[in-house]
């Protein structure tokens, strides 16, 4: 009986036990690894670091932002933007042929699908933050310069919205919540290109005002100042007094520009042209630019990008199309009557930057030399890992750092700085605006001049009495060679509306025949089918998007 | 007798001993707290001699007295193999084949036991008689057999849900070792794929009666009382099974928190009264890949490439890439170095790898103490030859019941398993994927023993192997279940017990990663260049990661169960709570100075070398649970069930949920007149089911904005600036999905041989958790990241989808008693789902409509035949650039044009709507054999081969490719990239889609018992002995890949093909 007893005690002591355990608040739990508007909005901290990011955008495809997530653009991605354009082929396709091809479709983007997307989202949670920025309390200083950053970021999305797609939704400050009606009719008006311009251009305004004009400890390299802003603005206008767009005027364009040109902070690097683009600190050229580091990179370009032999898979390879265009060292176009080019010995005598941007044939690279040549080549299909040659029989050498490795570089390699803004750009956008404007003053000959003979560069100045037209044709080409690669050419084609012409060529390359020392050197069709319509002015907005809008939202013409 | 009284004892003898000892033990230890040593050793002494003069006695005066007799079945027929036996002792024999045995006793008083397969035992007093004839009953117990349901167990004759239950003597006849892989074909309404062959990684993917949610269709799994058990259901050991049921209608709505996708209920073996009997087994299994893909050679190959090259610069001809020569070359071996054509499967993979289990259980008990002990282990070796790739698993059990007093029982279950994974640094995926990938135009190892750079600097030979390093990831899982029960001794019937649950498991894993060298030879200049791979930048790394999972469950219930005249009742009221943690660590170094230090601290010294990183979390849920089940004689039958759920997963005001369910059943044949007037229906009962479950398997704190730490952007030079993303939109209102299960069946036995079970059930989902996407258009800024492992949507999860499912099970079952015995019976399962709510865009096309057809259907183009001819070209729509060889897409809208507006669901997915199985076990004499079948219907996979320039082909696509010299080719032309191509990835169609329907001998045994006769010499009580298989072959159309994949690539470690010889020993 004794022992009943016992055990009767015992249950009811686990009974006890038990429901001590049934605690009211047991379902009540604190999460330990996120954050809450509540924190986001009461820590100045927190609330930085929320901005900070928006530098970056939300990955929306597959083989996007290797590494780190992707900034504004494209930049540099495994097929980069330059294989859309007559730069470059992306050896291994990945959905950059069928843009080439003109197959682009509403349902089949290739590798642009994803700027809409990417840029609503960052606009959405840049409102957000704006929307909330005077709850939070920080310094009068640190706010105002917050705005202004933001300011900065939303002009920049609509910098990539605009440029590709044309007319554009404007949801100015608001923030939808998915509680929203999202079938509502302001979400899928299209407004024309000049308010959207406009509506950026103004947010820059403001965005310059309260911007500092320098990185600093406090302001750190990375984070957009006044002359980021400008530069944006100055790029938008001259977008705007484009042929394609037609929503500015030329003297704005070059005003713009000019106003970055006269913060007299800027200045063309000194360092040779090759080593601009693997400096990251103490390059006064740079005025914007996405940075990178061990742990936080991009695509390892050189192993992406180089030569077989070499390990590497030959990806972004560069055309004859634009070899054709660097000029000759004195300053003669290869069609030139009388040209110093010769057709046996192509790549000698050169603009200085074609060796610095293409590997070709014999060029030196890494302690060895190229070989594209057959039979026998290293770098061409006779060599190791063959189908990773190149197809146009060039690589890219532009962006290579040659102190990162290309065997097995993945926790070390991708550390480049990409530039958004640097001074070349401002200075060949006022010489182009400025020659529409005014016709080829003197200021527009200062500003070409100063980027053709650039250190390292040197190239001859352009000869005094050229016509607009002749400016505008020598304008037109040193913004490709000057800015190649750099995700330029794409849209002043389009701007220019001269991709008609220049994107129904072939995609060229060039077949090298070795006989003893001798070479040979034949034109060959390296991409076939290259083909441009009216409709690829503008990306075509995304099936799923329209399908999504209930059909209220407008597709861009041809699609 | 026996001179050495040591080794003369008789085996149960023995065993009594220590079965005595150990009870006391047992006794001493877990009740009185006492230390037992010296009392056991005296007891044992004791005994010792007792047994030593007890077997004397009997040796020198034991009288032989002979019993004969023919043991017969009901119908006359004679019974070979009976077995017949001394009660009480392992004196006894089997009868021979004509069902006549002889048996020397030394007792003329004895019992003696008859038994034999599906017969009812008998137990006869010899009385002095010397002939004695049996006739044995057939057993027609399945009415009395006892199920395993959530919370108690029921008779199956008083079963109103859908319940199916497997034994654990069924399924240890399954060579392989993974639990999930066994249930397959096994019984109607469980729906399994498996997807994967890789050990350590080869379990089944599975649904009960298919898919019906949009969203999360992971059913839950029950291990002894404990809901989400830590450890789950894959690697138990078979051996430890007593039986594993499934809950397939409302009878689940017992666990209604989780139970939307149904339950499945695993009872591990308890112990049972009577003397220790030990058992061992050892299994040896050899496998091999259920099938790969055969692929191009060389020569083929080759000339592919010329052929992409042509298609790519047709004014270049023909020999762009290769020459004739050169192809040539690769055809006649000539030249090994240059142009080879190797075959990377050979290269890369053994013919078969070893795998082997052993088990060995100690089963016994008295009235009071009763206990299951048992040990096992798993080995299995991956396929690569001198592969990283190993399997290896400890496991122990030890399941032990004490009646404390006549009224207060507890027990105390512990298990624990350590599963030691090994693998090569890369991941199996991607070693198949450079299998299927290299090209045979490039040597596999050149003759001086260096690795080629295979394809990419990724050489297959090598990825298996420890070169480049290896994980290691060992876990450890730990369950512990006290339990106990107490009868209240003032009512009768009433009880209340309780359990208290701990579940631990530690998941280790450290991937030491090596640099190697890969080398390709230069045939310009002779010479091997070389390449560096592994590693990081030429240095060894290391990163290591620690998973800690606590899962606490308490459960304390009252229950009360009477006879009361033909009222039967039983009912309980419990409550039970879960707390589960999960706590993760990770870091990392690179720059290793050495690979022989693999260890955190050895690394790298800069800062950037290291890095680190953890989290964690807490989920919690509160239940009240009640039944209640009446039945009036066994003839009409009612259950009552509710859940109250509490889950943290949702805010407050929004946790709890009701789940209620009722079931009836009506057993006709329990009716005088109708037992009367229909005899050969022997049993039959109608049933209906009708409830509501519920689904919270969905993120945690949805219910407000998330933002979380990414630090991924760079300020100043190369400093990594903290930086916050936004993760998660609030839905303040998320609370439960819910279920609504209905369920009709009908249980027959007829003519005592046949078993009929037909079943409807249909399921209405609502409220399902779901993201939305497509409806919600990117303008708004609310637009998800591409879904990836590590991200989950922007959008919450939000109570919108709705999906309705309906089907029926039908099984069909025969028992042949005799001489030849067998039981065989079938299975078949229709499931099919329609989508009612699901998020779509607004403007999508209606055909292409996901809603108000099945789940899981894809959309594809129609490929309706090949471009051949300009008349083709010219009379079908194209797209731009299309050519000969190319697939002509059906222009599904007529507009003329081929665009998305043309893409159509597919019929089926990659979940078969129909299964079906058929189940064999028989036995003659001293051979038993087992076979089950399994097979689906209605389902579809889509592989498109990573083809081109990118890699091989398979051999079906490249032996029938169109080309200029094939332009009857049946498979569209080489391109350069198949998932970009035309053909292929940019316009996905209906060409790839395979009919994956299949029937396959999934598993086989037969098995030879040897003859008592011959084992009582040395001691043994029992042994026999098998040989088995799992997949032994497959009846399907698809040729390349294994049907039950559902890799859209066709790259992953192939399904196994195990054959398997094994001992059973008894003692």
């Amino acid at each position: 009986m004794k022992s009943i007893k016992n055990i009767t005690k015992t249950v009811a002591l686990g009974v006890l036990l038990m429901s001590a355990g049934c605690q009211e608040n047991f379902l009540d739990v604190v999460p330990t690894d996120r954050v809450s508007d509540a924190s986001i909005l009461s820590d100045s901290v927190l609330f930085e670091a929320y901005v900070i990011n928006r530098y970056m955008g939300t990955r929306l495809t597959d083989k996007e932002a290797e590494g780190t997530p992707p900034g504004f653009g494209r930049g540099f991605e495994y097929a980069m933007w330059s294989s859309l354009t007559d730069e470059s082929i992306y050896n291994n396709d990945d959905n950059t042929w069928l843009i080439q091809r003109g197959q682009i479709a509403p349902e089949n983007t290739g590798i642009a699908g994803t700027l809409w997307g990417r840029s609503y989202r960052s606009i959405r949670e840049i409102n957000y933050a704006l929307t909330n920025l005077d709850k939070v309390p920080m310094s009068a200083d640190k706010r105002s310069k917050l705005k202004g950053e933001m300011q900065f970021i939303r002009a920049f999305r609509y910098h990539d919205l605009i440029r590709n797609y044309g007319k554009v939704v404007l949801p100015g400050d608001k923030v939808y919540q998915i509680s929203d009606d999202l079938t509502s009719q302001e979400l899928f008006d299209r407004a024309d290109i000049k308010a959207g311009i406009d509506y950026a251009v103004a947010q820059l305004n403001e965005a310059a005002a309260l911007l500092p004009e320098s990185n600093d400890s406090n302001w750190k390299l990375g984070r957009a100042t006044k002359g980021a802003a400008l530069a944006l603005k100055a790029r938008l206008l001259l977008y705007a007094a484009s042929p394609l767009y037609n929503a500015g005027t030329w003297q704005q364009a070059a005003q713009a520009a000019k106003a970055v040109m006269d913060l007299n902070k800027y200045s063309l690097y000194t360092g040779g042209y090759r080593n601009l683009f693997t400096t990251t600190t103490d390059n006064p050229e740079i005025i914007f630019g996405r940075l990178y580091a061990q742990g936080a990179r991009h695509v390892c370009l050189e192993i992406a990008n180089g030569p077989n032999s070499y390990n590497a898979w030959g990806g972004n390879v560069p055309v004859q199309n634009l070899v054709d265009d660097y000029e000759m060292l004195d300053g003669s176009k290869i069609t030139d009557a009388g040209s110093s080019y010769n057709p046996a010995d192509p790549y000698k005598n050169r603009d200085p930057r074609f060796y610095a941007t293409i590997l070709y044939n014999d060029a030196p690279y890494r302690n060895s030399t190229i070989q594209t040549y057959t039979p026998g080549g290293k770098d061409s299909k006779d060599g190791p890992s063959n189908w990773n040659t190149s197809k146009t029989g060039y690589y890219l050498k532009k962006f290579m750092n040659d102190a990162l490795p290309i065997d097995n570089p993945w926790d070390i390699a991708g550390t480049q700085t990409w530039i958004y803004f640097r001074y070349a750009e401002i200075l060949l956008n006022y010489a182009e605006a400025q020659n529409e404007a005014a016709g080829p003053d003197a200021s527009v000959y200062t500003a070409i001049n100063a980027v053709r003979q650039r250190t390292g560069v040197a190239m001859p100045v352009l000869p005094a009495g050229l016509t607009q037209a002749q400016m505008r044709e020598k304008i037109r080409n040193e913004r490709r060679i000057e800015l190649a690669f750099e995700e330029h050419r794409y849209y002043d084609v389009r701007r220019w509306k001269i991709a008609g012409v220049t994107e129904n060529k072939p995609a060229y390359g060039i077949e090298i025949g070795r006989n003893g020392t001798a070479y040979t050197y034949t034109k060959k069709e390296a991409l076939t089918g290259r083909n441009f319509t009216d409709k690829q002015y503008w990306l075509p907005i995304p099936r799923a998007e329209i399908q999504a809008s209930n059909n209220k939202l407008e597709q861009n013409p041809g699609y | 007798m026996a001179k050495d009284p040591g080794n003369g004892w008789d085996s149960s003898q023995l065993s009594i001993i220590n079965q005595s000892c150990m009870n006391k033990i047992f006794h001493e230890q877990s009740v009185l707290h006492r230390p037992g040593h010296a009392t056991c050793r005296k007891t044992f002494r004791y005994l010792f001699f007792a047994a030593f003069s007890l077997l004397v006695s009997t040796a020198g005066f034991a009288q032989s007295f002979t019993v004969k007799g023919t043991i017969t079945a009901q119908d006359g027929e004679t019974l070979p193999g009976a077995s017949v036996i001394v009660k009480g002792s392992s004196t006894g024999t089997t009868t021979d084949v004509d069902g006549k045995y002889s048996l020397n006793i030394s007792d003329p008083s004895a019992t003696l036991v008859v038994t034999y397969i599906g017969y009812i035992a008998q137990e006869i007093a010899v009385a002095n008689r010397s002939q004695i004839d049996v006739k044995l009953l057939v057993n027609d117990k399945t009415l009395d057999e006892i199920v395993v349901v959530g919370y108690g167990t029921q008779k199956k004759a008083t079963l109103t849900g859908s319940v199916s239950e497997v034994k654990g003597s069924d399924i240890v006849k399954s060579p392989q070792p993974n639990l999930s892989n066994s249930l397959a074909g096994r019984f109607s309404g469980f729906v399994a794929n498996n997807r994967g062959g890789e050990p350590g990684y080869d379990g089944s993917s599975y649904t009960i009666r298919g898919f019906a949610s949009t969203g999360n269709s992971d059913v839950l799994i029950v291990v002894d009382g404990i809901p989400g058990q830590v450890g789950g259901l894959d690697r138990l050991d078979p051996n430890d099974i007593e039986s594993v049921s499934i809950l397939k209608d409302a009878s689940a709505a017992v666990y209604g928190s989780r139970a939307a996708n149904g339950v499945i209920l695993v009872t591990t073996k308890r112990g049972t009264t009577g003397k220790p009997v030990i058992s061992y087994s050892f299994n040896q299994g050899f496998s091999s890949p259920t099938r790969l893909p055969k692929l191009a050679d060389a020569p083929t190959y080759a000339t592919i490439l010329n052929e992409i090259d042509y298609y790519n610069n047709p004014a270049g001809g023909m020999n762009q890439f290769y020459s004739a020569e050169e192809i040539e070359k690769f055809r006649n071996g000539s030249d090994p170095i240059n142009y080879p054509n190797t075959n990377w499967q050979k290269e890369t993979l053994k013919n078969f790898a070893l795998q082997n289990q052993h088990n060995l259980g100690i089963n016994g008990g008295t009235d009071n103490v009763k206990y299951y002990v048992s040990l096992g282990t798993i080995y299995q070796d991956g396929l690569y030859k001198n592969g990283a790739t190993k399997y290896k698993q400890y496991n122990f059990r030890s399941n032990v019941d004490a009646n404390v007093t006549k009224d207060f029982k507890v027990s105390l279950s512990l298990s624990g398993r350590q599963e030691n994974r090994q693998f090569p640094v890369s991941s199996a995926g991607n070693t198949f994927r450079s299998i299927y990938r290299a090209y045979p135009t490039v040597v596999a190892k050149y003759p001086n023993g260096f690795y080629s750079t295979g394809v990419e600097n990724s050489n297959p030979v090598v990825l298996g192997t420890d070169m480049g390093g290896t994980t290691s990831n060992p876990t450890s899982v730990f369950n512990g279940i006290v339990r106990a029960s107490y009868n209240i001794p003032a009512i009768q019937g009433l009880s209340v017990d309780g359990f208290y649950s701990v579940d631990k498991s530690f998941n280790f894993s450290k991937t030491f990663s090596t640099p190697y060298k890969l080398y390709s030879y230069n045939k310009a200049n002779d010479s091997y260049g070389s390449v560096v791979t592994g590693g990081s930048a030429g240095f060894a790394s290391l990163s290591q990661k620690q998973i800690n999972i606590t899962n606490l469950t308490q459960n304390i219930r009252l229950s009360y169960e009477r006879q009361i005249g033909k009222h039967n009742i039983n009912t309980f009221v419990a409550y039970e709570q879960n707390k589960r943690n999960e706590a993760t660590f990770e870091a990392s170094r690179i720059n290793y100075p050495t690979t022989s230090t693999p260890e955190l601290s050895q690394g790298g010294a800069a800062a950037t070398d290291k890095n680190n990183s953890g989290s964690s979390f807490n989920f919690t849920r509160k239940s009240y649970i009640g039944r209640l089940a009446y039945n009036f004689s066994e003839k009409y039958l009612a259950e009552v069930q509710a859940r109250l759920d509490g889950s943290s997963v949702f805010p407050k005001g929004k946790q709890y949920g009701f789940f209620p369910s009722v079931s009836a059943g009506y057993r006709i044949s329990e009716e005088d007149w109708f037992k009367n007037s229909v005899t050969f229906i022997d049993d039959l009962k109608i049933r209906a089911s009708y409830g509501s479950l519920g689904n919270d398997n969905v993120g945690q704190f949805q219910y407000y904005n998330n933002y979380s730490f990414n630090n991924q952007y760079v300020t100043g030079a190369n400093v990594i600036t903290s930086g916050i993303d936004l993760t998660k939109l609030a839905n303040p209102n998320i609370t439960w999905e819910t279920s609504k299960k209905m369920d009709i069946g009908l249980n027959a036995v007829v003519l005592k041989r046949f078993n009929v079970e037909v079943i409807y059930f249909n399921q209405k989902r609502s409220n399902i958790l779901a993201a939305r996407s497509a409806s919600i258009p990117n303008t708004s800024g609310i637009v998800n990241p591409h879904k990836t492992d590590q991200s989950t949507p922007l959008v919450p999860d939000e109570n919108l989808g709705k999906v309705n499912s309906s089907g029926f099970e039908a099984t069909l079952g025969y028992n042949h008693s005799g001489k030849f015995r067998y039981s065989i019976s079938g299975n078949v399962t229709y499931a099919k789902s329609k989508i009612v709510f699901i998020d779509e865009a607004p403007g999508v096309l209606d055909y292409q409509r996901q809603t108000g057809g099945a789940l899981y259907r894809d959309l594809y183009y129609r490929s309706i035949g090949i471009f051949r001819t300009q008349a083709d070209l010219d009379n079908y729509p194209h797209l731009q650039g299309a050519q000969f060889g190319d697939l002509i897409l059906e222009d599904y809208n007529k507009d003329g044009k081929i665009t998305a507006d043309d893409q159509i669901r597919s019929d089926y997915g990659n979940v078969p709507l129909l299964t079906y199985g058929l189940v064999f076990n028989g036995g003659y004499k001293a051979f038993d054999a087992s076979i089950v079948f399994s097979g689906q219907g209605m389902v579809s996979q889509y592989v498109l081969p990573e083809s081109g320039q990118v890699g091989n082909f398979y051999s079906s696509w490249a032996d029938n490719r169109y080309s200029p010299s094939n332009p009857e080719g049946t498979f569209p032309r080489a391109d350069t990239r198949a998932s970009s191509s035309i053909n292929g990835g940019l316009y996905k169609n209906d060409f790839w889609l395979n009919n994956a329907s299949f029937v396959r001998l999934k598993n086989i045994e037969v098995g030879y018992t040897l003859p008592k006769t011959a084992l009582s010499k040395i001691k043994i009580a029992s042994l026999r002995i098998y040989a088995s298989a799992f997949n032994l072959f497959t009846i399907t159309g698809v040729k390349d890949y294994d049907p039950e994949g559902n890799s859209n690539s066709g790259q992953f470690y192939p399904q196994q093909r195990i054959l398997n010889l094994g001992v059973n020993i008894k003692f």
